[in-house]
């Protein structure tokens, strides 16, 4: 543990995120309001990439680490950001019409994961992002 | 090393900061040009403009031209026919002599009521008030409109209510945006209405002394108020009032304690020192007020509707005497609204098997039949005096005891009190069946002291048969026909009003009888005595019929009747001819047998009838569980894209005939043969993404170089967008309404006007009129051409918290209202769209509910409110409804849309389905199938991202579908039918062309793509030489 710098347990932080995320995604593609629209494969792809390529930082993560680990530090929000824009591009119209004419305590409740998804890839992300300002391991 | 190590980690950090920004911005292109009509909206800016050639003559580019010189002459028109809206459609219920006010007493008003300092003046949501501020033509509360006609309001009332602001707070919270409202609110699809009105020891606390101010400012203006939303309900009893709050109050649209306590402390004042109480009723749906009516305290009550940006003027001006009231109620008042036979099957009412994922949720049984409103108090009234139908039995009965009209209507539809007093003498009659029409003849005179308008209100009581006992044909005691305003009578002066009726709407539908096409279901003149009447109202109507009938008082009546305002008219023999067929040639069947719930469960529902009171009064119908055929039709996919539909080729797309949408302006013969070969100019591709995604502008099509029309809500005033987003400021353009960049009114919106409770109130086709030619004006101001401006839906129960954005409970008065609403909007070019077609009688579950009734009641009520506006005013678009009719939607049911809409009425316009979202419930295909010419999906313009959201709607799909193919093109020749009939082709010629326009914010895309693609290379490069260094 001691040898973990401060990317250790920012990525770990940006990890648990998009596994909310991705949980609560397929969580919301399946309420009754957002079921119809399926799943996205570019949002669970990429949410699912991020995460298997922040596991790899975590388990593969050196004093000396290879460049194609430094990669995948950049590749991680990378693939987050675009899971998040296209999550909120399928469900942006979605959103209005539940915060105005269907408004009501089910779509309500249906919106809620959908948010509780995009908040928590957007913050995978900007962490995702401030991870790779720092080593996973000390120096 | 350490100082390598840090470097190599700050040119990682900053590729991956620059590589996340730029997958931002090329992720969130697509997703821009998706949503580009709501960002430009959004932004003010504009994606896309028509570029006509120079050397065109500007004067033979405009169609249509505007009657104001500039938007300052147009904002204030705005301002004054709202003010004269509310003037003539402000109802006086009562009055003891109390008004109108004298200038002395308009010096000394306290307004009582948390209501007088913050009125509803539209709706919480749908037809909300614009508010305008800086602009020619602000909008005014009730104490501003006050102070301006020169009112003087009690300082010390002021202050209370003001230092009391915080108890008047609803908050809504929208995902963290709190919308905070301070007039009272509606409560939502499955919320409690909550009173806000401050109890008298809240206001003791608040100012000791209060009540001592009402000394000096003795005449005492108490408003009550009852909102009004799209998306809200009350509920029928103390079932939609707050548990929480012990205010004696048996219903939301009845009153608290705190409100009665508030008219005593009024009333208590009044008998201390002398004064006057005037109540007023801020409402659209009727509260219940019996007791106020029978209050002696009371002296005056008015109904002021939602009154708009500017009516609260209109109000002062009834109040001072400034105007005179002309108003007449367009629902009627009942004692206690939960009595009606309507509010029994008014709820949440779930399938047992209810399916969300196909939006399969709840039910709606309209089992009331025809009898909703005055429909049921006077026919029920009528039967009660003639001894008929078990009419006076204790069933439906408020107070338990046996039936009786006094005991259940507090205002009948149809009544108002003027300041003068007026005498109305029907001196002719005529039906001529062979014209279509009945014509009456009546003369006004004003009998009283002070000027005024009077509105005759022509009623039929048709005959009530064994027949139709036989065949289940329903017959309302009394129904309006027609009616019409007198100009402003002197006193002493008199005005003969001709009134021209049109007769098809004393026919009646009978679903069992035998008809021209060899199936069932036709329009019917009974065998009998017709009777014609005038009054102030159904209930005088009724008293006059009964009055020619030979009955009085002594038979059970509330009044004696004018029999000497009655015609007759005898027809030997049923007619099921005359009305055989509908104006253009169609011979009418039914259409809408899937509507009754009997058709898919045998005896399940009774309808309620006038041959049986007591029998068939409605019971509430829940726990349904929907049969496994109902299923086939709820789970939204009926139509099969198929290639055994015919033969593909015969569809032709794509052609070079050279036309241009230009060619075929103002051309109304759709038989026209260059409306063919314009459609065919047309691609499938254009076809399909303009169905798909028809959402909140019509997107322009270049094949036929269509410009982008911009879509807008209502009914207050076409209020999506300010004046000035999508005016023309180029001012050397030769376009005839371009503003300034500057222009004073750019920001002004238009969602000022008075709810349509008030303009039905007015009881004035004239003031309708000006309404759409105001609106028709405006929009050449504003370029936005597309309004879903009439709400036409009709009053079935006071509970529907949408009533506000509907005009009535009667369905004559609704379609004439709006006749000529929607015709004076098209003068200028303005498609005014009737909504929502149709049965949108419910908020809850609105998405998805299934909606129960009999033909007949389909036909003669709701349907006979929009029949008019298609048939005589020609509307160019129409917009369906959330819920099903029966188990279809109503974007697909071809009886109601194909049959009934396009072909017995004639439809020739655009149709759009409402802001359904789903996928699966848009029902594309079906609706495509069904006439609709756009779903309000919005996405970018790409077969691509149309098929992400409706996977069946791919190129590969439709073109092998023939019937699909030609349907598509039906519907997009409808869509642009209307369009060029409308003033968006203004400024338009055969060369004009379509020009993409990069925006600022399609430049910072750009830009901002361009750049962090720049920096991320350089960040990555970086981190090479220092991940190099590091090596070494």
């Amino acid at each position: 543990m001691k040898q973990n710098g401060i990317g250790f347990y920012t990525t770990g932080l940006s990890f648990v995120a998009g596994v909310v995320a991705l949980v609560f995604y397929m969580i919301n593609a399946r309420t009754d309001y957002f079921a119809n629209l399926g799943v996205n494969p570019v949002v669970v792809g990429c949410t699912a990439a991020a995460i298997l390529v922040q596991v790899l930082l975590l388990v593969l993560s050196k004093q000396e680490q290879p460049v194609w680990l430094d990669l995948a530090a950049v590749a991680a929000p990378v693939l987050l950001m675009v899971a998040f824009i296209n999550l909120t591009g399928s469900r942006v119209s979605g959103i209005a019409s539940i915060m105005t004419f269907e408004n009501n305590a089910q779509t309500m409740a249906d919106l809620s994961s959908a948010i509780v998804s995009m908040a928590a890839l957007l913050i995978a992300c900007v962490i995702g992002i401030v991870s790779s300002y720092f080593n996973i391991r000390k120096a | 090393m350490k100082n390598a190590s840090a470097k190599r980690a700050l040119w990682r950090g900053l590729t991956s900061t620059t590589a996340s920004l730029l997958a931002l911005t090329i992720a969130a292109t697509p997703l821009v040009n998706g949503f580009r009509t709501d960002i430009d909206k959004f932004l003010g800016t504009q994606s896309q403009m028509i570029v006509t050639d120079a050397e065109e003559d500007p004067g033979s580019l405009y169609t249509y031209t505007s009657d104001y010189a500039n938007t300052t002459e147009l904002v204030q028109a705005i301002a004054d026919l709202g003010e004269r809206m509310s003037e003539e459609g402000t109802v006086l219920l009562k009055n003891n002599g109390a008004l109108p006010l004298s200038q002395e007493e308009t010096q000394k008003v306290s307004l009582l009521g948390f209501s007088s300092y913050y009125p509803v003046m539209g709706g919480d949501m749908g037809s909300s008030l614009s508010v305008n501020e800086g602009t020619d033509a602000d909008t005014v509360n009730f104490v501003e409109a006050l102070a301006a006609k020169g009112f003087a309001i009690n300082p010390t009332l002021q202050s209370l209510y003001t230092s009391l602001e915080p108890m008047f707070k609803t908050e809504v919270n929208m995902w963290g945006n709190i919308i905070e409202y301070y007039n009272i609110t509606t409560p939502g699809t499955s919320g409690y209405f909550t009173s806000k009105e401050p109890s008298q020891s809240a206001m003791n606390e608040a100012q000791a002394g209060w009540k001592d101010s009402l000394n000096e400012y003795n005449v005492m203006v108490v408003t009550l108020a009852r909102s009004a939303s799209e998306n809200g309900t009350y509920l029928p009893g103390e079932a939609g009032v707050d548990p929480s709050q012990d205010l004696n109050q048996s219903d939301a649209l009845g009153l608290s304690d705190d409100e009665r306590d508030l008219v005593q402390a009024a009333i208590d004042a009044k008998q201390a020192s002398g004064g006057k109480v005037i109540v007023l009723l801020n409402n659209a749906s009727p509260m219940e007020v019996e007791e106020l009516e029978a209050n002696k305290g009371v002296d005056a009550i008015l109904q002021i509707g939602l009154p708009g940006g500017y009516g609260f003027y209109g109000v002062a001006d009834v109040l001072s005497g400034a105007s005179n009231p002309s108003g007449h109620l367009s629902d009627t008042y009942a004692v206690d609204n939960s009595a009606a036979p309507s509010a029994q099957n008014f709820g949440n009412y779930p399938y047992t098997n209810a399916d969300p994922a196909i939006s399969a949720n709840s039910v709606l049984v309209e089992a009331e039949n025809i009898y909703i409103g005055y429909k049921y108090y006077e026919t029920r009234y009528m039967d009660s005096v003639l001894g008929q139908g078990n009419a006076s039995s204790t069933v439906g009965s408020s107070n338990g005891s046996a039936w009786s009209y006094d005991s259940e209507v507090t205002y009948p539809f149809g009544y108002g009190l003027s300041y003068t007093t007026f005498t109305q003498t029907l001196d002719s009659l005529n039906v001529d069946l062979n014209a279509g029409t009945v014509t009456a003849q009546v003369t006004v005179t004003n009998t009283g002291s002070v000027p005024g308008k009077d509105v005759v209100q022509l009623y039929t009581s048709l005959p009530y048969t064994d027949y139709d006992k036989q065949n289940g044909v329903e017959k309302a005691g009394v129904q309006l026909l027609d009616y019409a305003k007198t100009g402003e009578l002197a006193p002493g002066a008199s005005e003969t009003v001709t009134i021209t009726a049109d007769a098809q709407y004393m026919a009646s539908w009978d679903s069992s009888r035998d008809n021209m096409a060899g199936t069932k279901g036709t329009y019917i003149l009974d065998a009998g005595t017709y009777y014609f009447t005038i009054g102030n109202g159904a209930h005088e109507a009724a008293n006059n019929v009964l009055a020619a009938q030979g009955k009085t008082v002594a038979d059970g009546m509330t009044a004696e009747g004018n029999a000497a305002n009655v015609h007759t008219w005898e027809l030997g023999e049923l007619d099921d001819e005359t009305f055989a067929r509908s104006k253009n040639g169609t011979v009418v069947e039914n259409q809408l047998e899937d509507m009754d719930l009997n058709y898919w469960m045998p005896g399940t529902a009774t309808y309620m009838t006038r041959s049986d009171w007591e029998g068939t009064f409605p019971k509430t119908y829940e726990g349904l569980t929907a049969t496994d055929e109902m299923m086939e039709y709820l789970d939204c996919d009926v139509y099969e894209i198929s290639a055994d539909n015919g033969d593909p080729d015969s569809v032709v797309f794509g052609a070079d005939n050279g036309l241009t949408l230009a060619d075929l302006k103002g051309v109304t013969d759709l038989e026209d043969p260059r409306w063919d070969a314009l459609m065919d100019q047309i691609t499938l591709e254009d076809c399909m993404i303009r169905t798909a995604f028809g959402g909140t502008s019509t997107k322009a099509i270049e094949s036929i170089m269509s410009p982008e029309v911009i879509q807008n809500d209502g009914p207050n005033g076409i209020s999506s967008y300010p004046l000035g987003q999508y005016a023309n400021t180029d001012q050397q353009s030769g376009d005839p309404c371009a503003i300034s960049a500057d222009d004073p009114n750019a920001n002004y919106k238009a969602g000022v006007m008075p709810s349509p409770v008030v303009i039905g109130q007015t009881f004035s086709k004239q003031l309708a009129r000006e309404y759409g030619e105001l609106m028709g004006n405006y929009s050449l101001w504003s370029n936005l051409t597309i309004y879903w401006g009439c709400g036409n839906n009709l009053h079935r129960s006071p509970y529907n918290a949408r009533n506000h954005e509907y005009y009535s409970e009667d369905a004559m008065l609704t379609a004439y209202q709006g006749s000529a609403f929607v015709e004076g909007g098209k003068e200028y070019g303005l498609i005014i769209a009737p909504k929502h077609f149709a049965f949108n009688d419910i908020e809850i579950n609105r998405t998805g509910i299934s909606v129960f009734m009999t033909e007949q009641q389909a036909r003669e009520n709701e349907l006979r409110g929009t029949q008019a506006i298609i048939e005589d005013a020609g509307a160019l678009g129409i917009m369906t409804a959330y819920n099903r009719v029966g188990v279809t939607t109503s974007n697909a049911h071809t009886g109601l849309l194909q049959n009934i809409l396009r072909g017995e009425w004639g439809f020739q316009g655009l149709a759009t389905e409402d802001f359904i979202q789903d996928a699966l419930y848009t029902s594309l295909k079906e609706a495509v199938m069904n006439g609709i010419t756009m779903s309000c999906n919005t996405g970018d313009s790409t077969l691509e991202a149309v098929a992400e959201k409706f996977d069946y709607w791919t190129l590969e799909n439709v073109s092998q579908d023939a019937q699909l193919m030609a349907a598509l093109k039906q519907a997009m020749t409808w869509q642009y039918y209307a369009i060029a009939n409308s003033n968006a082709l203004d400024g338009m010629s055969s060369s004009s062309q379509l020009v993409s326009v990069r925006t600022w914010y399609d430049n910072v895309l750009t830009g901002a793509t361009v750049a962090f693609g720049v920096l991320t290379v350089l960040s990555a490069v970086m981190y090479v030489r220092a991940a190099k260094k590091k090596e070494q």
